[in-house]
């Protein structure tokens, strides 16, 4: 049995200063954090405990701001490489969203300090974007969020910096395909507790293992909202799926162990054995016979992941 | 580790480490990573009507002398406040000391386990040897909420188990509670109370003795209690004077743990399951449906999820705890749901002696016990398509 401060040295990485707040444009409409950090409709909403059907206005609107959404992301996957800074790509993000007339979903949501989260090597998720330099060899997840036109749209990808080892590919592809293989059961009549036993089952094949204190989530004109989809096996979830819920499957993978740790800033979530993780993400809209991918890559999007290109 | 110099925050949970495994990081701690390993501390959580005894339990717990070291959570759920006030009687000596804990207010709708889960994980962390926590409700509190939030998946590995949800009554004004909900529906919370309780502890039993003359003490107190399984049949009736019971008897009931045998024989057997008298005189009460021929599992989820997720015929369903015979399995599974979370797994082998059988105790507003008892005939699995050739 390992100790926690054998852990805790495991991890290598450190924070490094957070640039200022970024600010957006007067015009854009702000979601109800954007001024105080504190979401006022979101915790209080039936919509936490009831699974919305969206009418085909809001579905419209979702297909829209989940497009953006995805070009945002595209934009900051171009950017990366060794050498630039989290907190540069926070910016890539930051600029695109205001120049397509959203706002960044993150910034300042429960006084979230930047517009994307970035999530290097052991960090699983909601990495604060900072002045560190991504180095070759490391993997970088980058989280984005729009909101554009009264709902949201939440997509993530995980990118090679430079030359990647050969585990750490493996670890990333991986993930990609336990989406991959999630989304293609989404339908209506399935039960949301099904998603974490595709999940599962396919990173465990690989020897890896599903990250359990964070999961899925129903979106929309709220951020985040009922369903919870969890993404680990045997879980308790409520419900089937039906055509008009929107909803996120965002599986995060471990190289080792499962259990997540919080840095002291509240937001970072690291693995406890200091070993890599990977993570994809997007939103999805259940159809009558299947599953529409609201924010799917577009023919435009970079080629950055090499099973992608035939 | 020169690095750390340029990189000046510092990237660890000090306060994981400054307590508990500082002292030994000279000496490798290897100790630290098995507190893991050891069993997860029981969550009892306490509701009760104003007036019918919970502090006085409280306290009596907290002051007692019975070496376990408990930590008592006033909990103010759905109040949004975001601390709440903790009490731990530490070591043997009983000194009862008192502290805040934070709920983190983090975005917790993509985060699993809720603040409290994990402010009581980080209180368990935190305090050595932790035996039990006591979780106090106010008066008014629907225990549903909290149960889910309790009831955590086995998969997430937790430090904390959700043991019992414990109800004080006040025998006195129970008596009036429920005829008052029964003939104005008032007093719902009351009867919520019983309806999830695993334990119920009838207090102030004294106080009747005062009032009535002694042979009919006993019968005001059998009809309370058959009153009390009207509404809920699982639960285990406590009599008590100033809430003094045994501690064995209300810590460790296991009452969400899939496969705790003494339940699962509870169940089997007849008399704890029939409710004592069959009159219907409340909305909220307890009713029971048996079958003998195996039935499909497959079939059997369908129909707990028509019943609990889309509500399609029947009352509310608040609890519910079952035996299942599954064809083709010599597994007896248990089922356990409380509100739309529900539970089937493979607890363990039917024994030689025992009747192999399907029975499912039902706790809830409403029920329709014909319309239950046709619905789940259609989960007996139909051999006749492949069976006939």
């Amino acid at each position: 049995m390992v100790s926690e401060n054998q852990l805790v040295l495991a991890s290598t990485l450190r924070p490094y200063p957070i640039s200022k707040k970024r600010v957006v444009p007067k015009g854009i409409e702000e979601p109800d954090w954007a001024i105080d950090g504190i979401p006022k409709i979101e915790p209080s909403s039936d919509l936490q405990n009831r699974v919305e059907i969206k009418t085909a206005e809001q579905i419209e609107r979702m297909r829209e701001t989940c497009r953006i959404a995805r070009e945002v992301l595209d934009a900051a996957a171009r950017f990366i490489r060794p050498g630039v800074t989290t907190d540069e790509v926070d910016e890539v993000v930051h600029e695109a969203t205001i120049a397509a007339g959203g706002y960044p979903s993150p910034l300042n949501y429960y006084f979230f300090p930047k517009s994307c989260c970035t999530s290097v090597n052991e960090v699983i998720c909601h990495g604060i974007p900072d002045a560190r330099r991504l180095e070759d060899g490391d993997i970088v997840n980058v989280d984005v969020s729009v909101y554009y036109k009264g709902v949201h749209g939440d997509l993530n990808e995980t990118f090679f910096v430079g030359n990647v080892d050969e585990d750490s590919q493996q670890l990333v592809r991986c993930t990609y395909e336990c989406l991959e293989k999630a989304i293609s059961i989404v339908k209506p009549g399935v039960r949301f507790r099904e998603v974490g036993e595709v999940i599962n089952r396919h990173a465990s094949m690989s020897g890896l293992s599903v990250v359990k204190s964070y999961c899925g989530h129903g979106i929309g004109e709220l951020f985040h909202c009922a369903p919870n989809i969890p993404h680990y096996a045997r879980n308790k979830a409520v419900g089937v799926m039906k055509a008009g819920q929107t909803f996120s499957i965002e599986p995060m993978i471990n190289a080792g162990v499962w259990r997540d740790r919080l840095w002291p800033d509240g937001w970072t979530s690291v693995t406890a054995d200091g070993k890599r993780s990977a993570q994809f993400e997007h939103t999805l809209l259940v159809t009558e016979t299947g599953v529409e991918v609201l924010t799917a890559r577009l023919p435009s999007s970079p080629d950055v992941f090499s099973w992608l290109i035939s | 580790m020169e690095d750390d110099d340029e990189n000046p925050p510092l990237a660890v949970a000090i306060d994981n480490m400054s307590e508990s495994s500082l002292p030994e990081s000279s000496s490798r701690s290897e100790n630290v990573g098995v507190t893991q390993e050891e069993s997860p501390v029981g969550v009892t959580v306490i509701t009760g009507y104003l007036g019918a005894g919970k502090s006085t339990l409280v306290n009596y717990i907290l002051n007692g002398r019975h070496g376990k070291k408990i930590a008592v959570i006033l909990n103010e759920f759905g109040e949004e406040i975001g601390v709440e006030r903790a009490m731990i009687n530490e070591g043997d000596d009983g000194t009862v000391i008192e502290e805040w804990i934070e709920l983190a207010n983090g975005c917790v709708c993509c985060t699993v386990k809720h603040s409290l889960v994990q402010a009581l994980e980080q209180l368990i962390q935190r305090k050595e040897r932790l035996d039990h926590i006591l979780l106090e409700t106010t008066g008014l509190a629907d225990p549903a909420p909290l149960a889910s939030v309790l009831w955590l998946d086995d998969q997430l590995e937790s430090a904390l188990r959700l043991d019992s949800i414990l109800t004080v009554v006040d025998a006195k004004n129970i008596k009036l509670q429920l005829n008052e909900y029964r003939h104005s529906a008032l007093f719902p919370e009351a009867v919520l109370q019983i309806a999830f309780a695993d334990v119920v502890i009838l207090n102030k039993v004294d106080l009747i003795h005062h009032e009535n003359c002694r042979d009919s003490i006993c019968n005001v107190l059998e009809d309370l209690k058959k009153e009390i399984h009207n509404i809920n049949s699982l639960a285990t009736v406590i009599q008590a004077v100033r809430c003094q019971v045994d501690l064995h008897e209300i810590l460790d009931r296991k009452a969400y743990g899939a496969n705790h045998l003494s339940h699962l024989e509870a169940l089997l057997e007849d008399s704890k399951t029939v409710p004592a008298g069959s009159r219907h005189d409340f909305s909220i009460r307890t009713l029971c449906i048996e079958e003998q021929q195996p039935i499909d599992l497959a079939k059997v989820r369908l129909w707990l999820e028509d019943l609990l997720w889309e509500k399609k015929t029947h009352g509310d369903v608040y609890r519910s705890k079952g035996v299942l015979n599954i064809c083709d399995s010599d597994q007896l599974h248990t089922l356990q749901a409380v509100r739309e979370l529900y539970e089937v797994i493979p607890a363990r082998r039917w024994l030689e002696t025992e009747k192999k059988m399907s029975k499912i105790v039902f706790i809830g507003r409403n029920l329709d016990e014909t319309n239950l008892r046709n619905s789940f005939r259609s989960c007996i699995l139909k051999r006749d398509s492949g069976a006939s050739a």
